[in-house]
C-alpha cells in the first residue's frame, strides 16, 4: 500500500483546527486535566507536571506483532524491544517542567540521552481569551552509542558534533467537554547528520486526541506526519500513528497500553525513521508506566 | 441659690451614677479569654509562647500555618516542614462553630458554609491554645503511645501534628514556639463565647473587682470546650441491593462535597484523585459508594488511609464530630442524583 501524503493539505488542516480552537466557546475557569499524561503515546502531551513533582517514567516497546518480525516465532514480538526508556521528569515551576530519560534508540543513532524543558505559555480557561492550552517543547538527543569504524554510516561520528539533534514543538490543545480533548502540534526537528538524500530540517504537524470512558480509562490516540519530499511510502517511510488505552488507578499511576507502528520513542528518533507499515502488521505493543514522588 | 446648686450636684451626681453602671455591664467582646481569666485570678497557663527564645515570632508561626515554611526578611528562614501538608490541609485557622462550647457537625457544616471556611476533619486551630487536652479520645488507637506526651502538651502535640499527621520533618524549638505565638494570637474572645446578658454582667461586674470571680471563671469555662472529641466510628451496615430510596438531604450532601470532598480533591490539590463537577465523577463516586474499597466515600471517610513508606500522603478519617452519618447519608443522595 503506497500511502501519498500532501503536507500542504495537512498543514492546512493543522493552521484550520487552531482557527477552531480560537472560535469555540470560552471559559472562565483554567481547565485541569485536559490529557491523563504528559505523554500522549508518542507525542508529549500539553500537561505538565505538578511544581515539586518528580515523575519516573519507563516506556516501553516491544517488536513488531505481526508480519516478518512477528508471529509466533517472536511471541507477537513480546520477546524483542525496539525501544526502552527510562527516565525522570519534575515539575519546576507550574509552567515549567524538565526532564531526563535514555532511550535504546531504534533509529540508525542508539543508546540516546535525550533531556527536555517544557513550558505552559498558555492555559485554557485561565482568562476568557484563552480557549486552549499552549505548550512550547525543546529537546536535544545525543547518542551515546561507540563510534563506527565504517565510513558512510550514521554513527562514523567524522565530528562528536553529530551525535546531537535537536526538536522543538508547539502543542495546542483544548478539552472540549468532559469527554473529548484534542491536541494539534507543529514541530520542527533537526538533526546534525542525517542518509543520504534527507534534510537536516523536518518539519512535522501532528494530531492527537483523547476520549474519557470513565473516571480511569481513556482511549488514545496520536499521530505525526513529517513534511518531507524524502518521506514517502516508496521509500518505506510512514506517519507515526498510536491507539492506546489509559488507566489511572487514581494513585499516582498512569498506566498506558499502546499500539504504534513506531519503534522509537523520543521525538528525534520516531519522527524522523518511522519505518514500520501498519498494513503488513509492523506495528507493536507498547506500554508506559509513572509513577510521581513529592520532593 | 443653695438649693439650686444642690439640686444641680444631685443630678450630675446621678448622671455619673448612671454611666458607670452603664459601662460596667458592657463587656468588651474584643478582650482575649486568657486576658480575662487571669484578671479574674485564673492561673496561668504553661503553653504560652517563650518568645525569648531567638527566632521565634507569631509573624514566623503564621506563616509556618499557612504556607509551611517562612522565609521573612530578617528573620530566621524556615525551610518546608512536609512535602504533602501544611497546618490550613486540614485546620482552619477561624472559628468554625455557631456555638463553641458544642461539637455539632450539623451546626458547623452551616456555620462553614455562611463564612466560606472547608469542612474539615480536624479541629481548628482557633481557640486551640484554650484547649487543655489534645489528640482525645480515639486518637489513642491510632497513634498509640505516641499521643501519651502530646495528651496535656499543646508543644508536644504540635510536634506530633508535624511528623505523624503533616508526615514531615521535626521542628526546631523556635519554629514551636513561634507557631504557639501565632496560636495564641487565634485564641477565643469574650465575643466567641455567646455570653447572655446575665452572664455578661456577671463577668464585667468581676472583672471590676465585684467579688464574683469564681462565678465569673466558671461561666467562662463552660462556655467553650476544653478538649475537641473525637471518636472513631464504622461505616454504618449497609444493603447495597437494599431498593430503599435515599433519605439524604440533596442540598446539604452538596455543601459537604464542595466544601469538604473538594477541599483536597479538586484539581488534585493535596490527592492524587482528582474530583470535580463531571459527571464521570459522579457516577464513579456513586458507584463505588457501596463496595468494601477505599474508593467508597463511606469506607474512606471513616477509615480514610495511611501513610506508608514511599506514598505518605494520605487522607485523615473524619471522626464522628467531624462529619456525622446523616451528612454521609446526604453526600450519597448529592452523588446519586449528579450521577443520574
Amino acid at each position: 500500500m503506497v500511502i501519498k501524503i500532501n503536507m500542504k493539505y495537512a498543514f492546512i488542516i493543522y493552521l484550520l483546527l487552531l482557527g477552531f480552537f480560537e472560535l469555540c466557546a470560552q471559559e472562565s475557569k483554567p481547565v485541569h486535566q485536559t490529557f491523563g499524561d504528559r505523554r500522549i503515546i508518542n507525542t508529549q502531551s500539553v500537561e505538565m507536571l505538578p511544581v515539586r513533582k518528580l515523575d519516573f517514567r519507563v516506556g516501553h516497546r516491544f517488536g513488531d506483532l505481526a508480519g516478518s518480525g512477528g508471529g509466533w516465532s517472536t511471541f507477537y514480538g513480546l520477546e524483542n524491544a525496539s525501544d526502552v526508556m527510562i527516565g525522570f521528569e519534575y515539575g519546576v515551576t507550574e509552567n515549567l517542567m524538565v526532564g531526563i530519560n535514555r532511550t535504546k534508540g531504534a533509529g540508525p543513532l542508539r543508546q540516546l540521552i535525550n533531556s527536555f524543558a517544557k513550558f505552559r505559555l498558555m492555559t485554557q480557561g485561565a482568562t476568557k481569551t484563552q480557549p486552549v492550552s499552549l505548550v512550547v517543547l525543546g529537546l536535544t538527543t545525543v547518542s551515546t552509542q561507540p563510534k563506527s569504524e565504517t565510513e558512510g554510516v550514521l554513527h562514523f561520528f567524522e565530528s562528536p558534533i553529530h551525535r546531537w539533534s535537536y526538536h522543538l514543538s508547539v502543542l495546542t490543545a483544548r478539552k472540549f467537554n468532559e469527554r473529548i480533548s484534542v491536541q494539534a502540534n507543529a514541530s520542527w526537528t533537526y538533526r546534525n547528520i542525517v542518509p543520504a538524500g534527507d534534510s537536516n530540517n523536518l518539519p512535522a504537524v501532528g494530531l492527537a486526541g483523547r476520549a474519557q470512558f470513565s473516571k480511569s480509562l481513556a482511549l488514545i490516540v496520536d499521530t505525526t506526519f513529517p513534511i518531507s519530499a524524502f518521506r514517502t511510502s516508496e521509500n518505506q517511510f510512514y506517519p507515526a500513528i498510536g491507539l492506546g488505552i489509559e488507566f489511572n488507578t487514581s494513585g499516582g499511576h498512569v498506566f498506558q497500553m499502546n499500539f504504534t507502528n513506531t519503534r522509537g520513542i523520543s521525538e528525534t528518533d520516531y519522527i524522523p525513521y518511522s519505518q514500520s507499515n501498519i498494513a503488513d502488521g509492523e506495528f507493536r505493543l507498547g506500554f508506559t508506566i509513572s509513577r510521581l514522588f513529592s520532593l | 441659690m443653695n438649693r439650686l446648686i444642690t439640686l444641680i450636684l444631685l443630678v450630675g451626681a446621678w448622671i455619673i451614677f448612671q454611666s458607670s453602671e452603664k459601662e460596667a455591664t458592657v463587656l468588651d467582646k474584643d478582650q482575649s479569654l486568657y486576658e480575662a481569666l487571669y484578671q479574674l485570678g485564673y492561673k496561668s497557663v504553661d503553653h504560652s509562647p517563650d518568645l525569648s527564645i531567638a527566632g521565634a515570632s507569631a509573624q514566623v508561626g503564621e506563616d509556618l500555618v499557612k504556607f509551611g515554611f517562612s522565609d521573612i526578611e530578617g528573620q530566621l528562614k524556615s525551610k518546608r516542614q512536609s512535602k504533602h501538608f501544611v497546618c490550613t490541609s486540614c485546620h482552619n485557622i477561624e472559628r468554625e462553630d455557631p456555638d463553641v462550647s458544642v461539637s455539632d457537625p450539623e451546626a458547623r457544616l452551616e456555620y462553614v458554609v455562611k463564612k466560606g471556611l472547608p469542612f474539615l476533619q480536624a479541629t481548628t486551630l482557633y481557640g486551640a491554645v484554650n484547649r487543655t487536652d489534645f489528640y482525645n479520645d480515639d486518637y489513642i488507637k491510632k497513634y498509640g503511645d505516641l499521643i501519651q506526651s502530646a495528651k496535656h502538651d499543646i508543644r508536644a502535640a504540635i510536634e506530633l501534628c508535624a511528623v505523624e499527621c503533616a508526615q514531615g520533618r521535626e521542628l526546631h524549638d523556635w519554629e514551636v514556639e513561634s507557631i504557639l505565638a501565632y496560636l495564641w494570637e487565634l485564641q477565643f474572645t469574650l465575643g466567641d463565647l455567646n455570653l447572655d446578658e446575665n452572664e455578661a454582667m456577671i463577668i464585667q461586674k468581676a472583672l471590676n473587682g465585684d467579688k464574683m470571680e469564681m462565678q465569673a471563671i466558671q461561666i467562662l469555662e463552660s462556655k467553650y470546650l476544653k478538649h475537641s472529641p473525637a471518636h472513631f466510628v464504622d461505616p454504618r451496615p449497609r444493603d447495597k441491593h437494599s431498593e430503599a430510596p435515599n433519605t439524604g438531604d440533596v442540598q446539604n450532601g452538596k455543601l459537604v462535597y464542595d466544601v469538604s470532598c473538594k477541599h483536597c480533591h479538586l484539581n488534585n490539590r493535596y490527592s492524587y484523585l482528582n474530583l470535580d463537577d463531571s459527571s464521570l465523577t459522579f457516577k464513579w463516586l456513586s458507584n463505588k459508594a457501596e463496595t468494601y474499597s477505599r474508593y467508597s466515600i463511606f469506607q474512606i471517610i471513616r477509615y480514610g488511609t495511611h501513610a506508608k513508606h514511599g506514598k505518605k500522603s494520605y487522607m485523615p478519617r473524619y471522626p464522628i464530630e467531624k462529619m456525622s452519618d446523616q451528612q454521609l447519608e446526604d453526600l450519597k443522595a448529592y452523588l446519586d442524583l449528579m450521577a443520574e
